[in-house]
């Protein structure tokens, strides 16, 4: 087949964070630096800037202020200044405030911000600087020579349900360049390839993750004053779980409120979309947002594991950016400014190695060298246990969180983890022929405060082309057979946009559907499925969710 | 004057061109509508646009219109408006229209409004609404820059009924259209359909749309003799195309198509909000569904509580008796 083919010298795959610090970098040195002019390109999935971005989220500004100074001036979208901090330990019915805000929880001088909005405004200014962004190109293919990444392959366009070229078919590109920046996200689809066709785990442990819920509402004035930030613990979860709940003042009327659930939880019959449902029926929360509405819905994994469970960052031809790295403080819950800063670090490393005709492995490690001299390690490593921690239970994880900060985070040993799908439990009954596993935690939507996932769905503005294959490869003969059984179908429940559903097929007997243009590409179920069966590939370009103000 | 763009494919207008007539005339107030009906041959379908009350009905000629190309309805509507000058020039929101309208507003370099879904006077400008995040916000719009404002409307935006006939035929003028053929690049094909059943489901009538309550491919016939009873389209919501049961071209719903029929009959469909959003200009909307909290019971005029395996076959015994 005659495939387009693109060359620049430096690719960066996903305009998040990550991507658009790299491309920011790389616009600077190319500008300090002069002589001739390296072709930079940036791929993204999304058909505009932001469309599939979703966080909390609160920043931390000390990438922002390294990689754009005047960013004031420059009319960066931080929403709010954070003015106040509160945990609050949560019982069925009560709340306990922590008597202080922890540390790490202490958001003095952080701001709130609307991570969509945010990388549409630095997407802006990469494109002001002449960087090509590529909207609504997903990359579905790594490239490689050997062991050396020499770029990526963007997805076919017009494909069929079945398969087949349609009337609009156009195969996809190969974009090949010196070096490719992978700055995918977290549980990237070509992070993950690379990291099953190299080496870059060896020794490292397997990266956990979690789920993020997160609704954006419009409150009652005064009810969530912009600047205020709530942190949950315990309800509706065990002890056993990790995870918790966030609202977010913003400005303008608006509030984040989120629920974040490890991807490690035991019980098959949890369901993350029905605890983040009944979180916001807890007095705490059903106060502030009652008389207002929810305006927006999405969904997005987050890595947790930490400093173990980074994969090596370079490779010949390649760098490893963001949340596809792993990086991300699960202790202060914040990554933004580490997927900007490794962004950064990682267009110091390939500008370098372009510009001195090396791009090997041996000249790219400079990368990882230049991220453990900077504030990247110095506050990833001394948490590198916290997570792990918490495999205990909430007391003693939050007891050796309390001793890591004064510690440094020192523990007897390194605190192994096993990635999060292993650690579900089956059933102990499995259900009789025919019925379903109950979601826990299930509330009746009341669609004014709660809601069913199908509605929620339309909230994040998800569409695909309908007529394409279905973007979630399934091998669905664990699903017909055994996983009734054993987990009873936990993919319908971990699932935050009702993808997954088990319905009856006719003859008595019930068949996985996949409602693939449902999905909101928050890759939960490539993580969390016990059987590892599901795999997540991009659909073609431009589907997805449309966020904004996420 | 508000110039407005009929459409019509093989001499037949379409359903949408009523109702940007009735758009133009719900806005219009003293200022006189005038209907350009662009075609190889306009006769018939300027004759027939010819009932409504507007000042003048233009069949806009010329024998490089026969099929449709970008460039020569650019070239045609380009050159009319120059010579009309009218304040706004308003189109249905038609594929025809997504494909040339661009076009014409660069050439004359005017401002476009696209996809409309109402329009009103405040002072002496005109302000559109559309649609934002399929459905969930209305944006105002105002047009800068000088007259005329290209928009279109939205299909199901207007009703073609509530467009106003004339108590006599409106003149009918013939004009030739300025259309160069060998500035024309485009060479269209045969028109061809995806598949044989293609319909185009936003002018139908009268539409029955099957939901996963049908429960089996078995049973669609009987959803099969409920649509021909009342002669309307069969549709379905998506689960029911998803399983490949009913065509995915006639799929309702922000996913597939939107509806404008003035009945509606929803057959075992819960009502997502998915699907709702796609026959929100439906004019009746009929459901049946034995779910008493099902949420299509919100939107609907007509509410049937029960087993679709008992009320449908009794409405089609009743229609078919009538």
């Amino acid at each position: 087949m005659e495939r387009e083919q693109l060359d620049v010298d430096i690719l960066i795959v996903g305009a998040g964070p990550a991507g658009l610090s790299a491309a920011l970098r790389l616009a600077q040195l190319q500008r300090a630096g002069g002589g001739e002019p390296l072709s930079i390109a940036v791929l993204e999935k999304a058909r505009e800037a932001g469309a599939h971005l979703l966080s909390g989220a609160v920043l931390d500004p000390v990438a922002l202020r390294e990689l754009v100074p005047d960013f004031a001036e420059r009319g960066a979208p931080l929403d709010a200044p954070v003015a106040r901090d509160r945990v609050y330990l949560l019982t069925g019915a009560g709340r306990l405030p922590l008597p202080f805000t922890p540390p790490p929880l202490r958001n003095h001088g952080n701001y709130i911000i609307s991570l969509s909005r945010f990388s549409r405004w630095l997407a802006g200014l990469a494109e002001a600087e002449g960087i090509d962004l590529f909207f609504g190109f997903a990359a579905s293919e790594v490239l490689l020579d050997g062991d050396r990444v020499v770029g990526v392959r963007t997805g076919d366009r017009g494909i069929g349900r079945g398969g087949e070229p349609r009337a609009t078919f156009e195969p996809g590109v190969d974009v090949r360049a010196k070096v490719t920046i992978f700055a995918d996200g977290v549980r990237g689809n070509l992070t993950k390839q690379l990291c099953r066709r190299l080496p870059l785990m060896r020794d490292r442990d397997p990266q956990t993750f979690a789920i993020g819920l997160k609704e954006l509402w419009e409150v009652q004035p005064d009810r969530v004053p912009p600047g205020t930030v709530i942190h949950t613990l315990g309800y509706p979860l065990r002890h056993d779980e990790f995870g918790g709940g966030f609202i977010y003042g913003m400005s303008g009327g608006q509030a984040a409120v989120g629920f974040v659930a490890g991807l490690d939880y035991e019980d098959p019959a949890f369901d993350p979309h029905a605890a983040f449902q009944r979180f916001k029926t807890h007095p705490l929360v059903s106060d502030l947002l009652r008389g207002g509405r929810m305006v927006r819905y999405g969904a997005k994994a987050l890595p947790e594991s930490g400093w173990y469970s980074i994969p090596q960052l370079f490779m010949d031809g390649g760098l490893i950016a963001g949340d596809a790295g792993a990086f991300l403080n699960s202790f202060r819950l914040k990554g933004i400014h580490l997927a900007m800063k490794t962004g950064m670090l990682a267009a110091e490393a390939a500008y370098d190695a372009v510009r001195a005709g090396d791009t090997s492995a041996a000249r790219l490690e400079s990368y990882s060298r230049a991220i453990d001299a900077s504030f990247v390690r110095a506050e990833l490593y001394p948490v590198r246990n916290v997570h792990q921690s918490f495999a205990w239970g909430l007391t003693a994880g939050l007891a050796y969180s309390a001793l890591a900060l004064v510690s440094g985070g020192w523990w007897f040993r390194r605190l192994r983890t096993e990635a999060g799908h292993e650690r579900m439990r089956r059933l102990r009954t499995p259900p009789p022929p025919g019925a379903a596993v109950a979601p826990r935690d299930a509330v009746r939507p009341d669609r004014a405060l709660t809601f069913d996932r199908l509605t929620n769905v339309h909230y994040s503005g998800t569409r695909h082309e309908e007529d394409q294959p279905s973007h979630l490869l399934v091998h669905t003969e664990v699903c017909h057979t055994i996983c009734g059984e054993e987990y009873g179908h936990p993919c319908t429940r971990f699932c935050p946009a009702q993808v997954y559903e088990i319905v009856p097929s006719g003859d008595g007997t019930s068949r996985l559907q996949i409602n693939a243009s449902n999905c909101v590409h928050c890759k939960t179920c490539d993580i969390m499925d016990p059987y590892q069966v599901i795999t997540w590939v991009p659909p073609e370009g431009g589907g997805g969710p449309q966020y904004d103000g996420m | 004057m508000i110039l407005v763009v009929a459409e019509q494919r093989g001499g037949r207008l379409s359903r949408a061109s009523w109702e940007t007539v009735a758009a133009a005339q719900a806005i219009a107030g003293s200022d006189p509508v005038v209907v350009a009906v662009p075609a190889a041959a306009p006769g018939n379908p300027a004759a027939e646009m010819a009932a409504a009350s507007v000042a003048e009905v233009l069949a806009l000629a010329h024998p490089a219109l026969e099929t449709y190309t970008a460039d020569g309805y650019v070239q045609a509507l380009s050159a009319l408006v120059g010579e009309r000058n009218p304040s706004l020039v308003l189109l249905p929101h038609t594929y025809q229209t997504r494909d040339f309208a661009p076009a014409l507003a660069a050439r004359l370099e005017r401002a476009l409004i696209t996809d409309c879904t109402g329009l009103r006077r405040e002072g002496d400008r005109v302000v559109f609404s559309r649609s934002l995040f399929q459905g969930k916000l209305a944006a105002d719009v105002v047009a800068e820059g000088a007259a005329p404002h290209i928009a279109s409307i939205q299909i199901g935006a207007f009703r073609a009924d509530a467009a106003v006939r004339g108590d006599a035929p409106a003149p009918v003028r013939q004009v030739a259209a300025e259309v160069d053929p060998a500035r024309i690049r485009q060479q269209p094909e045969e028109p061809f359909q995806e598949t044989k059943a293609a319909v185009d489901l936003s002018q139908a009538e009268r539409i029955v749309a099957v939901g996963r309550g049908i429960k089996g491919q078995e049973h669609l016939q009987l959803a099969g003799q409920l649509a021909k009873a009342f002669g309307a389209e069969l549709a379905a919501s998506r689960p029911i195309c998803d399983a490949g049961w009913v065509p995915m071209e006639r799929q309702i719903g922000s996913s597939g198509q939107t509806v404008a029929p003035r009945l509606y009959v929803a057959v075992g469909i819960s009502g997502a909000i998915q699907h709702v959003v796609g026959i929100k200009g439906a004019r009746t909307i009929v459901a049946i569904n034995k779910d008493p909290e099902a949420p299509i019971f919100e939107v609907a005029d007509y509410g049937i509580v029960g087993d679709l395996f008992e009320v449908v076959p009794a409405i089609i015994e009743a229609l078919n008796a009538s």
